[in-house]
């Protein structure tokens, strides 16, 4: 029965196979069944029929969406977020890299780099809980601040104002992620070889030539893959930010895919209709990162797969 | 002239690099002010660097409290359970993949891969969750957290940098698969388990949204629900207090101390964060090399 010496090689690697049982068992549970329940957006759900059991429905609810005369607003809302997330978010931590790596104390540079990653670790809550805090025009130290510097007369209204919104989206998404993102630029530059800077140096290269002669061209490569990558959430604007930032004063201009996919399914359970919602937001983001990553081989001989 | 040029850029970086360093500790050294401050006291605003009434009776009240106790104890029995069955079941099957000899090793790695390119979107996971009985049950923040693609891999780059020797070595000696898996591999692994412990631990102390979505149930709630559900209550709630004690001591007496909604609440945020502020910069040198492990090989 052994003979086989595929059946061998497989035998003796029994205990393997049992060490990733329980993974194969989860994946497909929590991965291929939920890819599997994707014909719902097809179908008009009903739960005692589960996935297969109800009837189909067509594209009717992908027409319901369009339809829908919030679903360009939804769209250009979830674009323009993820969008400036994109280019500022993008920037930020290879800026912060940059100004770290020039930085002489090693003391100095190391406190910073602990500090820079502590907001990565709180939820979201904790920093909507934070901002809410510190930004309320009713004696929080923001306001408080600019009213006794003389800055402002009157206090400012941050949160759920159209005035503020993105430049808080931003901000805070800027805030909490700009040291964690930052990890990986800072490995990068730590990888330069230094003789490159000594022949810039010797070629009369300044502090700001050395930069844009030497470290940039040093992190380009992992800031087009990231790049890539990042594309494709562009269809998602960050749920759980805009589930805790977005309000009824703010709609107009916050209200997200993401954001309508979990109202809709769970508040107003209409789980087909939001199936439909997320499937578009999902297919498009594919497309995106198929795109994406086509160009980036083109340009720069960079890409993911 | 070179040399001047230098050190105007070194003042200017140092500068922006300090206020940098500020914005992200500052609204943590807050909240703890805030926290140790009588509640009252804090409405009449102008608070920055430390408290100007200092009391513990915020927190006094928050330990007093049954609902938040129970919270509380949701999270770190969440946190605790969660973390270690992920790292457990994770590195078994990094070990696993990292053994180059599995067949089928190429088949079960693109098995665990392919979801994080396209995934089914939230409702068809979240009918599935409910088909699996997992909607209002505890396990609901504990079974569909045991694994992540990116963990494992993780795992597997750092297993696969241990030297064959040692395993090839133990095998003479006469270990089996199993005690070279447990003596040999799980000591040496120190780093990368302790890297992805913090990883899924912060998640499972950090997950509000699990709370909110799929669990009714009120003893059930994590403390990180909690305080999302008193976000929307205390802004109201602070704002019309704010402005009665704003408006000088006629609406409210603002000589009587105690404790608010608000100081309340910043007192248990600050027993929220607290805990990960602890952990996090012992384990710094760890994951920073986690990470780069995770985008080597993602």
């Amino acid at each position: 029965m052994m003979a086989n010496p595929l059946l061998k090689r497989i035998w003796r690697h029994k205990l393997f196979y049992l060490f990733m049982l329980p993974g194969i068992v989860w994946f497909f549970l929590f991965s291929y069944v939920p890819l599997y329940g994707i014909q719902v957006a097809f179908r008009d759900f009903r739960f005692s029929g589960g996935f297969t059991g109800s009837p189909w429905a067509g594209l009717k609810y992908f027409h319901q969406f369009f339809d829908y005369y919030q679903s360009s607003q939804l769209i250009r809302n979830t674009l323009l977020i993820s969008g400036l997330k994109l280019l500022i978010g993008f920037a930020m931590p290879i800026l912060l890299a940059i100004l770290l790596n020039e930085v002489r104390s090693l003391k100095f540079k190391k406190t910073l780099q602990t500090l820079s990653y502590l907001p990565y670790f709180v939820s979201w809550v904790v920093v909507v809980t934070l901002m809410q805090r510190l930004l309320t025009p009713y004696g929080g130290p923001v306001n408080d601040l600019l009213l006794s510097s003389g800055a402002l007369k009157d206090p400012i209204q941050f949160l759920n104002n159209t005035t503020w919104f993105y430049q808080i989206i931003v901000g805070s998404d800027v805030w909490k992620n700009i040291g964690w993102n930052s990890i990986i630029y800072m490995a990068a530059i730590a990888g330069i070889d230094q003789q490159l800077y000594e022949a810039a140096k010797i070629d009369g290269a300044g502090r700001f030539r050395q930069i844009w002669h030497v470290t940039l061209p040093g992190v380009r490569n992992i800031a087009v893959i990231l790049f890539i990558l990042a594309t494709g959430s562009l269809m998602s604007a960050g749920y759980e930010q805009l589930l805790l930032l977005n309000g009824p004063a703010t709609a107009a201009i916050g209200s997200v895919l993401d954001v309508h996919v979990i109202s809709a399914g769970i508040g107003e359970g209409r789980l087909s209709y939001a199936a439909a919602v997320g499937l578009f937001q999902s297919f498009i983001a594919l497309v995106l990162i198929l795109t994406v990553n086509r160009l980036a081989r083109k340009v720069s001989d960079v890409s993911l797969f | 002239m070179g040399r001047r040029q230098f050190s105007l850029f070194s003042v200017f970086n140092y500068t922006v690099l300090t206020l940098f360093g500020l914005s992200m500790i500052y609204p943590f050294i807050y909240i703890l002010v805030y926290s140790l401050n009588d509640g009252k006291d804090s409405m009449l605003g102008a608070l920055y660097f430390y408290p100007r009434q200092f009391t513990l009776d915020n927190y006094v009240q928050i330990f007093d409290n049954a609902k938040i106790w129970q919270a509380y104890k949701i999270t770190l029995l969440r946190t605790l359970l969660g973390t270690f069955l992920h790292v457990t079941l994770c590195t078994l099957m990094a070990y696993a993949l990292s053994k180059k000899t599995l067949p089928g090793r190429t088949f079960f790695t693109f098995y665990i891969f392919l979801p994080t390119i396209f995934s089914a979107g939230f409702i068809p996971y979240f009918i599935t969750l409910q088909k699996l009985h997992l909607i209002n049950s505890f396990w609901v923040y504990v079974i569909p957290m045991l694994f992540s693609f990116f963990h494992i891999v993780i795992i597997r780059t750092f297993l696969q940098g241990i030297p064959e020797e040692l395993e090839e070595s133990a095998r003479i000696d006469g270990y089996g698969d199993f005690q070279i898996f447990l003596r040999i591999i799980l000591p040496l692994s120190g780093p990368v388990l302790a890297t992805i412990s913090l990883f899924i631990g912060v998640s499972h102390w950090n997950d509000w949204f699990s709370g909110a979505y799929y669990v009714s149930d009120k003893s059930l709630i994590p403390v990180q629900t909690l305080l999302q559900q008193m976000l929307t209550e205390a802004e109201a709630l602070s704002s019309s207090m704010q402005r009665a004690a704003q408006q000088g001591g006629q609406t409210m007496n603002v000589n009587v101390a105690g404790a608010t909604p608000e100081s309340l609440r910043m007192a248990l945020l600050v027993i929220t964060v607290f805990p990960i502020l602890c952990i996090y910069p012992f384990l710094q040198k760890y994951f920073v090399k986690g990470v780069m492990m995770g985008s080597v090989k993602g």
